[in-house]
């Protein structure tokens, strides 16, 4: 797993995704709508995945001593980590602006435990549609990413105008009792975002099995 | 025990029928596979590797069946396909980096004596190098794993005489301990007078004649025309038996 995991971000990841990872830094950014990071982070494995296409990747992954299902796996892996790293990223810079921009977002949400929770919930809808498409074909992220940024964009707008409802306000709060009350919206991505990478990996490598390359 | 058994291997795509290809492969032979463009050459390498499903036939390799121990064999070969240059803006030695990884009998101190030996740079990135150089890398770093079994999908296509003799003769200098072995498809026949051991031959999807040169060469002199003197070879070979006439 580790090698797969090294031959992608040493050969297959595209630079793109590397800066788009690091991009989590934006929640630091005073009014922005904080939700174009996980829209960066649906991008970065789509140009990735483009990249790898252009340079035979595939072929070269499927050449080594590995079975097909693995070119699934570290793929998979890829996304995962380049995901959740852009998370990682992003949480030092959140905790930072409550203490530089105590006056909020007025753009959209804040960086707060519910953004975090409706970021893997899109992470989790992006990548199971965008992976198990991409895998009927492994030649076409174009239409698996169009198919699958629809949703993903939807579910970012969604969040953004949500919370300027004054029923809403609460998951825009950084306040302590609001934040509690928006774990379960964590607890719920967290979730969906496990079950959805499962399933996008059994379903994509069964796809990529029947695939000619 | 053969380097490569294959029985009755069969892939279906629409509009092409790669039809009950069999033949065997022994160890230290280096057999040419030959067929015009579109006859089903890359398609059986590509079955035999699994990149494409195939639809009937078993493959094995040194014995073992290659689905059912597909990691083991890939440890045993080394792969040139044609028309695909991996990581085009790479450096050799970045690509190195992560392949040796993956290989149980991954030798450091051949490598570098094989980059030597086939004058290549690490340095280099993969666009920078001739059509005949990317070959000598993919062999280089096939060699340092101790690959028994090099597959090459028109390894020579688009390569000056030069090139193609130089690397024919690298070919025949890999199989003379009696090791490895080499497949390799081709429509360059005359490639294969100078090299080959055997010759698989695959017209329209369909295997012809697998069998020793030699051998190969006498089975197809029914060709020869009246009046004609000494033995046809492989292109006239080739060329005879894909002969067609156009009604226009």
């Amino acid at each position: 797993m580790f090698n797969l995991l090294y031959k992608e971000l040493r050969l297959a990841a595209h630079p793109n995704l590397f800066i788009f990872t690091l991009l989590g830094a934006l929640v630091i950014v005073p009014a922005y709508p904080y939700g174009m990071v996980f829209l960066f982070g649906c991008l970065g494995p789509f140009i990735t995945f483009t990249y790898g296409r252009e340079t035979d990747d595939l072929y070269f992954t499927a050449l080594l001593p590995v079975r097909k299902v693995d070119v699934v796996k570290s793929k998979v892996l890829l996304v995962v980590l380049a995901q959740l790293t852009q998370i990682f990223v992003s949480l030092p810079f959140a905790f930072l602006r409550v203490i530089v921009l105590p006056e909020g977002n007025p753009a959209g949400i804040e960086a707060n435990i519910a953004y975090y929770g409706f970021g893997l919930v899109v992470y989790a809808v992006f990548n199971f549609i965008f992976l198990t498409e991409f895998f009927k074909t492994a030649y076409t992220p174009g239409i698996a990413f169009l198919w699958a940024i629809i949703p993903a964009a939807l579910g970012v707008l969604a969040m953004e105008v949500l919370v300027h409802f004054p029923n809403f306000r609460w998951l825009d709060s950084v306040a302590p009792g609001d934040l509690m009350q928006q774990l379960p919206i964590l607890i719920l991505g967290i979730i969906a975002y496990a079950l959805a990478m499962t399933a996008a990996y059994r379903i994509s490598a069964k796809r990529f099995a029947r695939v000619d390359l | 025990m053969n380097a490569l058994d294959v029985q009755g291997l069969t892939k279906k795509y629409p509009g092409f029928l790669l039809d009950n290809i069999s033949f065997e492969l022994k160890p230290g032979r280096l057999m040419g596979l030959i067929g015009k463009n579109g006859a089903g050459k890359t398609t059986t390498l590509k079955s035999i590797l699994n990149l494409v499903n195939r639809d009937g036939g078993t493959v094995r390799m040194f014995g073992k069946d290659f689905l059912a121990n597909e990691e083991h064999c890939k440890q045993q070969i080394g792969v040139v396909l044609g028309g695909i240059d991996f990581y085009k803006h790479k450096k050799l030695f970045q690509i190195t980096d992560v392949a040796k990884r993956f290989y149980q009998e991954w030798d450091e101190e051949a490598y570098q004596r094989y980059m030597k030996e086939f004058s290549l740079a690490p340095e280099k990135r993969v666009n920078e190098l001739s059509s005949g150089m990317k070959v000598k890398y993919m062999v280089a770093i096939a060699l340092s794993h101790n690959a028994r079994l090099l597959i090459f999908d028109e390894p020579t296509s688009g390569l000056d005489p030069v090139a193609r003799d130089d690397l024919l003769m690298l070919f025949r200098e890999l199989v003379k301990d009696g090791e490895r072995s080499i497949l390799y498809s081709t429509h360059i026949t005359s490639d294969l007078d100078k090299c080959a051991d055997d010759i698989t031959y695959i017209k329209d999807g369909k295997l012809l004649r697998s069998a020793e040169k030699g051998e190969f060469i006498r089975s197809f002199q029914h060709l020869k025309e009246p009046g004609e003197a000494g033995e046809l070879t492989l292109e006239e070979i080739m060329i005879r038996t894909e002969r067609r006439a156009y009604n226009v």
